[in-house]
């Protein structure tokens, strides 16, 4: 029996060793749109925010106007809007001794709002069984937690390349690639939009709760640096949508602008650039709104 | 708790080790543990039905006692009857009432009568089907005079539930298993290593190529409609390697977690792949059941003594019914219909035993008969298998129907260069394994140690990497 014992033990010791060696070469960025963001150390600069941001802000932009990487650490709509979940997160990836940190914080209407039959019902919030809300270690690689917890679909996939629509960058930067063909914007955007008007515009309420924690995400990376808003810019049929649902978006956004550094509304660009779907940036645009964004906050530290 | 999870790896050593640590050599203390693990590992899915599992056990245990003490025939009838109709009303009720009521109600509205069924919000209680036929073999054997009834509870509980074939079999027989249970049981190194090597052979097939084909059959299955001929082509046949996969690899898995306990379990695969009609392919898929429904229904229905028709009669009796217990679905039973007139040519000029032996037996290549005889008897199966997956009859047909499309004369886009990778090595390592029990049974075995360890270890990594979210196993259903 012993003689058994020891053996499944060398075997398993054996399995294992392999398993965590290849896990920590496989991360390549293409596993998966989340798992990098997990296994990168503390960052000092953050982005935040939804996929808009995740998918349109490029951190390599940024680098023409600043010595400090900056890092995005933004998610989707279901992952990351504002909330306990996501402040405790990005708590857990920022640096404890950041004093010049620069944020880029994004905001729309559906980040501070919530599909809940109470928009203030935090506890059946649905980020709260996704995985920024069960990584308890946000900069470990491997990160274990993650894969064995959340990771979609099979390991092996941590190292596959066959879908290379979409690969997440070092920098946090998630590159999406698709048929740009009009005739397929067009439909991903019309699928998009009656989804929107279907599922989420009758749901979806202003959360009191979720802006609280907007600004407490904000008093607390006002600690480590420079804090600033964006709204970041969407098709016009979208754009009417985000109206619909908070047509007071401006006034509510307005009482948390002196909280920050400053506050710069890209909507009032919309028609100049290309969307993936109507509410995701298209690389190139989201290369020109990257700049525009770096360039808008450079000149604004300068003034400061 | 699913054999291919974390919690049973955990599970699966810590009552290893606490069976021939603790209850060591003791078989009272051996079977004790047994019951409170299988127990356990019953309640993890949902503990309210093991309640169902206990009083199915105990109404068996005090029938078969009552038969064998009744003073008459008609004593031991009643309590054979009272069996008989709990067990299969238990079954009736979770399984198959609300198919009743629809189908009913369907019935009914074709002649003008307009009923709303009365259908009964209950999960199916994992397992029943397989529990239940545990409990009527071993009810029928001694109501046959076959066995005696067990006198002690704790070894025929353990009989009905033991943890390795409690949820998807094999289903076993009083009068292999209970005599095991009873017999004083010691570690064997031999028989415990060929257990573990039968437990990765079964999770490659489970995690590594079940798992991997269900992507793309629930593609196929799941929109029919769009996707191409060619595709809904290649998607059934990945459903071919997904059930197998799926059960064969359930069974191994069983079999192996049985024999580190000392106990062999009825084997329930043959490498029905490599079957030259199907009457072969009956006698080597899901060999327990074929059997249980062989002894106890088809030879007691007159089996094939009275001529063609009692032949054809009871052919199609088996195989409806056994399409049935796979599920209360039309799908089902037109697979056992299906099944039945398939086989019915060997039955009708007695060739259904031509094909006794493994093909090419001894033989490093099958001959070129053989060859197109495997290739002909696995299409057709894999056309049965179209059915068994479809969500009801219409969808079966038109799957097929759009099989025959001009979009059949197109290039296929779910063809997998590494699934097909996959399905080569395991049918590869099935055709050289095909004389043993299963197929790594002796492969490797002559070997030095470098390298059977590197080929164990090989298959264990690739499952590794094959793990992540998980399927379920297709028989829990059943």
């Amino acid at each position: 029996m012993k003689k058994l014992i020891k053996q499944v033990f060398i075997f398993t010791f054996i399995i294992t060793v392999l398993f965590t060696i290849t896990l920590l070469r496989a991360n390549n960025g293409y596993s998966d749109p989340f798992y990098k963001r997990f296994t990168s150390p503390k960052q000092e600069s953050l982005i935040i925010g939804t996929s808009k941001a995740a998918q349109g802000l490029q951190p390599s932009a940024f680098k023409k106007y600043f010595s400090k990487n900056i890092y995005n650490y933004s998610f989707t709509i279901v992952h990351s809007p504002y909330g306990i979940v996501y402040y405790n997160s990005i708590k857990k990836k920022l640096k404890e001794n950041t004093k010049n940190g620069l944020f880029i914080l994004t905001v729309d209407p559906w980040s501070i709002s919530s599909n809940t039959k109470n928009p203030n019902d935090s506890k059946n919030f649905t980020e709260n069984d996704l995985c920024l809300a069960y990584t308890s270690s946000v900069n470990i690689n491997p990160n274990l937690e993650y894969i064995f917890e959340k990771f979609s679909g099979k390991y092996y996939k941590l190292f596959s390349q066959t879908d290379k629509s979409m690969f997440l960058h070092d920098d946090g930067w998630l590159e999406v690639t698709a048929e740009m063909d009009s005739l397929s914007v067009t439909k991903r955007k019309n699928e998009k939009i009656n989804t929107y008007k279907k599922e989420n515009l009758p749901n979806f309420k202003l959360s009191e709760f979720r802006l609280k924690y907007l600004k407490k995400t904000i008093q607390f990376l006002k600690l480590h640096g420079d804090v600033y808003l964006l709204r970041m810019p969407i098709h016009p049929d979208f754009f009417k949508l985000e109206q619909k649902l908070m047509p007071q978006f401006n006034e509510v956004i307005s009482e948390i602008v002196p909280l920050t550094n400053g506050y710069l509304d890209l909507t009032t660009t919309n028609s100049k650039y290309t969307y993936i779907d109507g509410i995701h940036l298209w690389k190139e645009s989201g290369l020109l709104v990257s700049e525009v964004v770096a360039n808008w906050v450079a000149k604004k530290e300068k003034s400061e | 708790m699913l054999f291919n999870s974390l919690n049973f790896a955990i599970f699966l050593p810590i009552v290893f080790i606490l069976y021939w640590f603790v209850a060591k050599n003791n078989v009272k203390f051996q079977n004790v543990l047994l019951l409170i693990a299988s127990y356990f590992f019953y309640a993890c899915w949902d503990w309210r039905f093991m309640f169902l599992l206990m009083f199915s056990t105990l109404l068996d245990y005090v029938t078969g006692l009552k038969m064998q003490n009744a003073e008459n025939q008609k004593g031991k009838r009643f309590w054979f009857w009272l069996s008989i109709i709990t067990n299969l009303g238990f079954l009736a009720v979770f399984k198959y009432y609300n198919f009743f009521a629809e189908s009913f109600t369907k019935v009914v509205s074709q002649i003008g009568w307009e009923i709303s069924p009365m259908l009964i919000n209950v999960i199916l209680p994992v397992g029943i089907s397989f529990y239940t036929f545990h409990g009527l073999s071993y009810v029928i054997d001694i109501y046959n005079n076959k066995i005696k009834a067990e006198k002690n509870i704790i070894d025929y509980a353990v009989f009905v539930s033991f943890f390795p074939l409690l949820v998807a079999g094999p289903i076993e027989r009083a009068t292999h298993l209970l005599p095991q249970i009873k017999k004083e049981r010691k570690f064997d190194y031999t028989k415990s290593v060929d257990g573990l090597r039968q437990i990765l052979w079964g999770l490659f097939k489970k995690i590594v190529i079940a798992d991997s084909c269900a992507e793309y059959v629930n593609l196929t299955f799941n929109s029919s409609i769009e996707v191409s001929g060619i595709d809904l082509l290649i998607g059934a046949f990945f459903f071919s390697f997904q059930i197998y996969g799926d059960f064969s690899g359930y069974s191994d898995i069983a079999l192996g977690t049985a024999r580190l306990f000392g106990i062999d379990l009825l084997r329930n695969f043959a490498f029905p792949y490599f079957s030259r009609d199907i009457a072969e392919f009956w006698r080597r898929w899901h060999i327990s059941l074929s059997s249980w429904f062989k002894d106890y229904l088809y030879i007691p229905l007159g089996g094939s003594k009275g001529g063609n028709w009692m032949r054809i009669r009871n052919t199609f009796i088996i195989f409806i019914v056994s399409g049935f217990w796979h599920g209360a679905n039309w799908t089902f039973i037109a697979w056992g219909i299906l099944n039945a007139l398939f086989i019915m040519p060997s039955i009708l000029f007695k060739s259904n035993r031509n094909n006794i032996e493994i093909v090419a037996k001894g033989k490093y290549l099958p001959s070129l008969k053989d060859f197109i005889q495997i290739s002909i008897t696995f299409t057709l199966v894999t056309f049965l298998w179209i059915f068994f997956r479809a969500e009801n009859i219409t969808h079966a047909f038109n799957y097929i129907y759009n099989i025959f499309s001009i979009s059949f004369f197109t290039i296929p886009t779910i063809l997998s260069k590494r699934l097909a990778l996959l399905i080569t090595f395991l049918m590869f390592i099935e055709w050289v394994g095909r004389d043993e029990q299963y197929a790594i049974a002796k492969i490797g075995l002559q070997w030095n140690k470098i390298m059977r360890w590197s080929f164990y270890l090989a298959i264990a990594y690739t499952v590794m990497l094959h793990f992540g979210s998980k399927e379920e196993f297709i028989y829990f259903q059943f």
